[in-house]
């Protein structure tokens, strides 16, 4: 990667940093929602982006960081920090129980099976007395929108660090390789299980801390907030509409869309979210392999380059 | 004359004890025993569908044999799952090439240096460096950099060739990695091959090129309808008349 | 007696589902595209069915061929204008296209005819009649039918009919069929319009058996899923076995465990026959 992308990187999170300091209330809340989107989908970027798997199921290791958070400090009266830590550990195992039998899986039957995890859990929730059954839970109340937007963006910036080390490690060569071709990369002596295991344990950790700050900032959890789907429409189509397997695409693709969908919604609410729908079929017939590829090579940005794209793939 | 390489002292890398592979009830491997030794170079043919590919499948770990018994090193393997029998050092070809689509060439052979024997080495510099130094060596050097889909069906094998010694194995299968050549292309690949022998190596080589086997192998097995019909000499083996009724028809009699 | 009228409505609501599932397995076999819009084809079929029948009047059943129609319509045009456009490419991106579409499918859907819970409800609905000591309900047993009905009509199309012979060559080898003069845009487009005129029907059928929302897409497509997993792409009769056996395992579970864990026990039945079936699952694709 070339040092200048990574000097204008840095720029921008220092720049970003800032925004409380002169933005709107409006402006930091907005913020908010889109850095921890832009985390959502840059842990997506982990699995889905470098791995080749594609998850539908994401949403639950936010769930699980918002309930292991509002829980502990709702039931136990426990510190914020404490209750992040429970919610992270309740998604790692999440992610190791489920992810051990249905990483077996390859392909169209992983993902199908990621479809009913959201629902799974919401109905074990819904029934969990510890959670407030389907009546949830409300948190205590800090009215410290700057503190959740600095904590927001210290986590992207976290998550984003891991993916560039991912990138250039032999980790991420190994889940790359799995990517391409599984087999062949089993008998090239990568453990792909392991492997696969590991990057959707790293992608719950930073989704389930992105959900316990949500939980925090917004004060109140229930079933349906906390183990929303559209959350994983977000996160997939984010990513891969700014590049999935590149270290800042999923984080472009999000503020993109994320102001695309706040423009939007202003107006109609339904629209914004058809828009989704509308954005990846056109990203994956236009641009499979993302914003990021225009913008690494701006000759890419040509009428042809879109051509091309469908000319590989058509019948 | 040069002494054989299956001397008493050398040291059998892979044995197979009645291996046998059924596909729901067709036999496609039939109780076949071998061994090769260290410095060893087995050269395997017969016909299409004799089980040449669903041999090399089960050494490395493909497929699960039906019976039998693959022994690697004295170690009985067929329940280690492949990633681990390239950690202990055995690697392949594929007959269909598999390159990584979406990763350059010098990427492509860093993963066999990264994940090879022992489970490679953990630094990527040096994973490069190998890599590089095999590309340099199967005539790949000029296109490190370039995409490996974007390579053409003689670049292809030497991909594969150099990915599989990136991996350091101690025993090497190539599935034929001389189809598709013409007889140049078919020299030089014999010329790598060869120069790669020595420092312990055990190679299975399956090859339909007859001129190709004879100057690689030591030894050569003939596989027909999955059973072993010949292992010896090449000389005695290819001049055998059920070995030549078997592969080449009734032309050559 | 209980556990015997349980079965029974396993076993008529599982002939919908394969129904469901027959479509999918079509698109699948055929195109190897699993279609993650397929469950919000079902919705669309079964909201044209209902403005069919609330609007026009028309006779739900009746109203059945001129959804298929419609939904024909939908489908050959959407696999001739998008899906044709990235079905060479990797699995991933036809999953994630579908995926897209699925959301685009839901999102209209509730813009154009609200979030609110619809039945298809002809004054025949309650209907049932006895027999040996079981209640049948009527509209329940026709929709059996119209289920095992239309898996007779693709079996005929694919087994006996020239256009189903090209279809099946293009699935087995699609160069082939090429050289053989079939057209494979046309024909992928019109084996991806009768794949959405059989979720239209089962959209249809559904709608009269339980609630109509934008939202029910993907639990569908997740259901047909599985039962196209058990009943094999082949053969349209295994599917509505593969349906029959999903709606009796439902049935059964949902009257022993109780149904509010229906999810968690649908989830768990999904993952466990996919993990079950490693043959399939873990190799394919």
């Amino acid at each position: 990667m070339k040092t200048r992308t990574l000097i204008l990187a840095a720029a921008v999170a220092v720049a970003l940093a800032f925004v409380p300091m002169f933005g709107s209330d409006v402006m930091i809340q907005f913020g908010i929602n889109a850095l921890v989107l832009a985390v959502l989908a840059q842990s997506w970027n982990i699995l889905g982006g470098f791995g080749g798997y594609v998850s539908f199921g994401n949403s639950v290791f936010y769930g699980l960081g918002t309930y292991g958070t509002a829980i502990a400090m709702t039931t136990y009266n426990l510190p914020f920090g404490v209750g992040l830590v429970i919610g992270v550990v309740l998604a790692m195992l999440g992610a190791a129980l489920v992810g051990v039998p249905i990483l077996r899986l390859r392909g169209p039957y992983f993902a199908i099976a990621t479809l009913g995890l959201n629902g799974a859990m919401m109905a074990i929730f819904s029934n969990l007395p510890i959670a407030g059954t389907n009546i949830g839970l409300v948190l205590p109340l800090t009215r410290n929108d700057t503190m959740f937007y600095e904590l927001s963006l210290a986590l992207l910036v976290a998550c984003t660090l891991t993916v560039f080390w991912i990138s250039r490690s032999r980790y991420g060569m190994g889940l790359i390789a799995i990517r391409e071709d599984e087999d062949a990369a089993g008998t090239m002596g990568v453990n792909a299980t392991l492997y696969k295991v590991t990057a959707l344990i790293l992608a719950s950790i930073f989704t389930a801390v992105a959900g316990g700050i949500h939980a925090y900032w917004s004060t109140f959890v229930d079933p349906a907030s906390a183990f929303d789907s559209t959350l994983n429409v977000r996160m997939v189509i984010m990513c891969v509409f700014g590049g999935p397997g590149t270290v800042f695409g999923p984080v472009i693709g999000s503020f993109v869309l994320s102001t695309v969908y706040e423009v939007l919604a202003a107006q109609i609410s339904t629209a914004a979210a058809l828009l989704f729908g509308v954005v990846i079929v056109l990203a994956v017939i236009f641009m499979p392999r993302g914003l990021a590829d225009i913008m690494r090579d701006r000759a890419n940005f040509t009428l042809r380059y879109f051509i091309r794209n469908i000319r590989e793939n058509r019948l | 004359m040069t002494a054989p390489a299956k001397t008493p002292a050398s040291r059998t890398v892979i044995e197979t004890r009645g291996l046998t592979k059924r596909f729901q009830g067709l036999v496609s491997v039939n109780n076949v025993s071998f061994a090769i030794a260290e410095n060893e170079t087995l050269g395997v043919i017969g016909p299409n569908g004799a089980g040449k590919t669903t041999l090399v499948n089960m050494i490395s770990g493909t497929l699960t044999p039906s019976e039998g018994e693959v022994i690697f090193d004295g170690a009985r393997i067929n329940d280690v799952p492949a990633f681990r029998r390239a950690h202990l050092g055995i690697a392949r070809t594929f007959q269909v090439m598999k390159p990584f689509p979406g990763m350059t060439v010098l990427e492509n052979v860093a993963v066999g240096a990264l994940f090879g024997r022992d489970g490679g080495v953990k630094s990527m510099a040096q994973a490069r460096e190998s890599a590089r130094e095999w590309l340099e060596f199967t005539g790949l050097g000029k296109r490190i950099g370039v995409g490996a889909d974007s390579l053409g069906g003689p670049d292809r094998k030497r991909l594969e060739f150099a990915k599989a010694l990136a991996m350091k194995p101690r025993l090497l299968l190539l599935d034929e990695v001389m189809a598709g050549l013409n007889p140049v292309e078919v020299d030089e690949v014999v010329d790598l091959i060869k120069s790669i022998r020595g420092q312990g190596l055990a190679m299975l080589v399956i090859e339909h090129v007859v001129k190709a086997i004879r100057s690689l192998s030591d030894r050569v097995m003939v596989l027909h309808h999955g059973e072993k019909i010949a292992d010896d000499d090449p000389t005695t083996v290819l001049e055998d008349p059920r070995v030549i009724e078997a592969y080449l028809g009734k032309r050559r009699t | 007696m209980v556990l015997a009228q349980i079965l029974l409505n396993g076993v008529l609501l599982g002939g919908l589902y394969g129904l469901m599932a027959l479509g999918m397995a079509l698109v699948w076999g055929v195109l190897n595209i699993v279609n993650l819009s397929h469950g919000a084809l079902i919705m669309v079929g079964g909201y044209v069915v209902y403005y069919l029948f609330t609007l026009a009047g028309i006779d739900p059943f009746l109203a059945l061929p001129i959804a298929m129609a419609v939904m024909f319509s939908l489908g050959f045009a959407l696999q001739w204008g998008l899906l044709n456009l990235v079905v060479r490419s990797k699995m991933l991106n036809t999953l994630l296209i579908t995926f897209g579409l699925d959301v685009v499918l839901t999102f209209t859907a509730q813009l154009l005819f609200s979030a609110d819970f619809r039945t298809i409800n002809p004054s025949y609905a309650g209907a049932n009649f006895a027999i040996g000591g079981l209640t049948v309900p009527t509209v329940r047993l026709a929709a059996f039918g119209v289920a095992v009905g239309l898996a007779t009509g693709i079996w005929v199309l694919l087994n006996k009919l020239p256009l189903g012979r090209a279809i099946r060559a293009t699935a087995q080898n699609l160069t082939a069929a090429r050289l053989y003069g079939v057209n494979p845009r046309m024909l992928y487009a019109v084996t991806f319009g009768i794949g959405a005129a059989l979720a239209g029907a089962a959209g249809g059928l559904y709608g009269m058996i339980s609630n109509l929302t934008p939202y029910i897409g993907a639990s569908l497509t997740a259901k047909s899923f599985v039962i196209a997993i058990i009943g094999g792409l082949a053969n349209p009769f295994n599917v509505i076995l593969g349906g029959i056996f999903v709606g009796v395992a439902e049935a059964v579970t949902a009257l022993y465990i109780g149904p509010t864990y229906t999810d968690v026990i649908s989830f768990g039945l999904l993952v466990a026959v996919l993990v079950l079936r490693p043959s399939r699952a873990v190799r394919a694709a």
